[in-house]
């Protein structure tokens, strides 16, 4: 259907409307869809302490997700989500062995701040050296991981008790995950996303000569999206610190977080091409992807058939939200 | 070095035209006159006072608006969202929206679901509601439908009334000599002429365009005394009763060989779908397509490209492989041929090519990525593949969108050929002043069925416009 496509858009306007305002609540549907399949494949009934574990559990990958869904709307991605979540694991763990839970506060303060300032450096080095995000972020992911290697060589490291009830709640207390996960939201998302740079960000990623044209500051917006960027995976690397009570440098651990960043974002709304998307879409996605192993557990099928369930699922969603806006388009 | 040294003072509520072949540095200077470009030499003076134009923003708050062919709006975001990233009052804009006669524009629409024309118009308006000293206007009314066109002009009228001045740039001199108070004429990055509207033609505008080339490419612009080449017998392509259930209803139509035959209408009258259906990027609900005698029913491009039926669409990007060299870009559709195993044969490629690129005499200084080729040349590439690939129907949609008055005659010239060597060429254009240059019959589509039908020494603008905004029953029955 596409003679020229500046007048014919992909999306008409009714149908463009819900495809690109909800594309977020097919990760929610999915969401419930699975606690039910995972209500009736359990002996036990969903409750406070199940949805403490999900929490608890979720919650590192859960703010990485927002993270790299920040820079994606800003049309970049970055391959170091992992590395940086690593980096601070092992800062935190290394620093915060022995403290009281008003030590490991000032040492995650710290780490914050690090990992803040690492993320707006790397905006600054994509956009000063005009190199592709994917390229800069992929070195950045070594050099982090290396510098993981630097603070702690093996696995090791701790953490207050208090910290980890303060991050994680315990037994079936699972508001303090809650809050923990809702806080950047509504702190530094929401704000963002209401002012003049929350929207360039968004600009910058839907049209980046537009974005131009309009007034907006490429090297500013990229910088105020990788330091967002940065500040999350900071808070992973926290969260972390606290549900393992320790910290680990090794490298699969951030390439397996960084995948399933970029598999959360997809499920979760955010269009890889940029300018689309939210930060709630992804954390339904991450739940969703914890639930799929343990419905298989419960079901009694070997675990290892969730990694294989999960990726089908990814590539059935978002092909299902495809075939969807394309009906949509054809009988408008 | 698309700019060498170009003198140019706007007065204050003054509308300037600037014209000027394709890349003799328009859009260059737009560029630097916007804050996109910087200037290797030279100083902008804005009110007396040199500003050194650091970026769109800033060229903006010193009193420098450009609208340009592709409206700076971010598509995911809404119209109130880019309002915002321009700092733009809201209240300012709805005046301004009010002015230009658009009604209904919703704020929360994201700004790609409208379209373009629209778009543009909603450009103007936002660039209009920072009261700019200076608007710089670049092919602004280029595929705007007429209704729009007007509006444009009477804002731009208004503009000079309120003591702004105005930078136009388009390639249509008519509306040019119309509209503007001077006229400068660029050539090869220099200004080579200015002068007032009330003084000189548009013939002036054109012979100081193409310099000494002037008497080789302007040719008499009625032609009145063309042949047409229409063959008796089996049509090319005959449409009957088309129809996709929503913007095209109950086109018929017969296109014979050696015809060239033109369409045109207002913007969004189901002529983007009409194209798409015939050649096989859309599906049809309804009607029959006939291809050389046999019915079409393709399902995909490629089966309608192999009856012989080939579209170059109005998007030069969407045709060519912007990065591929000219060669590519010319052979690719030869590629489709039916002995597609094996070697491709180099030696028939390159001499077809070279066939191609003389014939339509094709620059060939930035062979080497079609991207970096004009605007004009572009569009000869997209052209030149189909008679390197063969075809029997050219589709061509707004073959010359945005492309200076040579290479325009240039294209009629290739149809007029074309036609006399059998081939049948279907047209659609925006720009009804050309359908009797280029077009032997031409149809007015309104609302998407045929309204009018015309031959060309009939089809003067005012005949097209009124057909084309519905009033054709009249003329027609009488």
């Amino acid at each position: 259907m596409a003679i020229a496509p500046a007048t014919t858009r992909p999306f008409g306007p009714a149908a463009g409307r819900l495809a690109r305002r909800h594309a977020w609540t097919g990760a929610v549907v999915l969401f419930f869809v699975l606690l039910l399949a995972w209500n009736a494949s359990q002996t036990r009934n969903f409750g406070a302490f199940e949805i403490q574990t999900l929490l608890a559990s979720t919650l590192p990958l859960a703010y990485l997700a927002m993270a790299q869904s920040v820079v994606v709307i800003g049309g970049g991605i970055d391959l170091s989500v992992g590395a940086m979540l690593v980096l601070v694991n092992c800062l935190s763990a290394r620093f915060m062995e022995g403290t009281d839970l008003g030590g490991s506060l000032l040492v995650a303060a710290g780490c914050l701040a690090v990992a803040t300032a690492l993320g707006a450096l790397t905006g600054l080095v994509i956009t000063v050296s005009r190199i592709p995000d994917i390229i800069v972020t992929l070195a950045a992911s070594f050099v982090w991981g290396g510098a993981a290697l630097f603070v702690l060589h093996t696995p090791g490291g701790g953490t207050s008790t208090g910290f980890q009830a303060l991050v994680l709640g315990s037994g079936s207390a699972w508001w303090p995950a809650l809050l923990c996960l809702l806080a950047p939201l509504l702190l530094v998302w929401v704000p963002l996303r209401r002012s003049r740079t929350g929207i360039a960000v968004y600009a910058l990623g839907s049209d980046r000569n537009a974005a131009y044209l309009s007034g907006v500051d490429p090297l500013r917006t990229r910088v105020v999206a990788y330091a967002v960027d940065g500040l999350l995976c900071g808070l992973a690397g926290l969260a972390t610190t606290a549900f393992t009570a320790g910290g680990s440098p090794q490298s699969t651990i951030a390439m397996n977080a960084t995948l399933n960043s970029v598999a959360a974002i997809v499920l979760g709304g955010v269009a890889l091409s940029g300018g689309v998307g939210g930060l709630i879409g992804p954390v339904f996605a991450v739940w969703s992807l914890y639930l799929i192993p343990n419905i298989m557990l419960g079901l009694g099928v070997d675990p290892s058939y969730g990694e294989v369930v999960k990726g089908v699922v990814v590539v059935l969603v978002v092909m299902a939200g495809g075939l969807l806006r394309a009906r949509r388009t054809r009988a408008p | 070095m698309a700019l060498r040294s170009v003198d140019l003072a706007v007065e204050r509520g003054e509308i300037h035209g600037l014209v000027g072949a394709n890349g003799a540095g328009k859009s260059t200077l737009v560029k630097i006159l916007s804050g996109v470009l910087g200037p290797d030499a030279g100083v902008v003076e804005v009110a007396g006072r040199a500003v050194k134009l650091r970026s769109p923003a800033h060229a903006r708050a010193s009193g420098l608006a450009p609208v340009f062919q592709d409206p700076a709006f971010a598509p995911d975001l809404t119209v109130a969202e880019n309002l915002r990233l321009t700092g733009t009052d809201q209240g300012a804009f709805r005046r301004r929206v009010g002015e230009l006669g658009l009604d209904g524009v919703e704020l929360g629409e994201p700004a790609g679901s409208l379209p373009l024309p629209l778009l543009r118009m909603l450009d103007l308006a936002r660039v209009l509601a920072h009261d700019p000293a200076l608007l710089l206007l670049d092919e602004i009314t280029a595929a705007l439908p007429a209704d729009y066109a007007d509006r444009v002009f009477a804002a731009i009228r208004q503009a000079r009334e309120e003591g702004r001045s105005v930078l136009f740039i388009s390639h249509r001199l008519l509306e040019v000599q119309e509209i503007c108070d001077r006229v400068t004429v660029l050539r090869d990055g220099r200004n080579v002429d200015t002068y007032r509207t009330t003084e000189g033609k548009e013939q002036r505008i054109v012979a100081s365009m193409l310099g000494e080339r002037a008497a080789l490419a302007v040719t008499d612009p009625q032609r009145a005394a063309r042949t047409s080449h229409a063959q008796p017998g089996e049509p090319a392509l005959r449409v009957r009763g088309l129809s996709d259930g929503h913007r095209v209803r109950d086109v018929s139509l017969s296109l014979a060989r050696g015809e060239v035959l033109g369409i045109t209408g207002l913007e969004g009258q189901g002529q983007d779908e009409l194209f798409a259906i015939l050649a096989g990027d859309r599906r049809a609900s309804g009607g029959e397509i006939v291809a050389d005698g046999r019915r079409l029913a393709a399902r995909h491009p490629h089966d309608a490209i192999r009856r012989g039926l080939t579209l170059v669409p109005s998007d030069r990007w969407q045709a060519l492989l912007p990065q591929r060299s000219v060669r590519e870009n010319l052979a690719i559709a030869h590629y489709n041929a039916p002995a597609g195993w094996g070697w491709i044969n180099l030696d028939r490629e390159r001499r077809q090519v070279a066939e191609a690129i003389g014939r339509l005499s094709i620059d060939t200084r930035a062979q080497a990525q079609a991207r970096r080729l004009s605007g004009g040349n572009q569009q000869k590439v997209a052209i030149g593949r189909w008679l390197v690939g063969g075809f029997t129907t050219l589709l061509c949609f707004d073959p010359t969108r945005g492309i200076d008055v040579g290479t325009k005659h240039q294209i009629y010239d290739l149809f007029r050929e074309l036609a006399a060597a059998g081939r049948s060429v279907l047209m659609f254009t925006s720009e009804l002043r050309e359908v009797p240059l280029a077009c032997d019959r031409v149809l007015v589509l309104y609302d998407g069925r045929i309204v009018a039908e015309l031959a060309a020494a009939d089809a003067d603008e005012a005949t097209l416009l009124g057909a084309a905004h519905g009033l054709a029953e009249a003329l027609t029955e009488s």
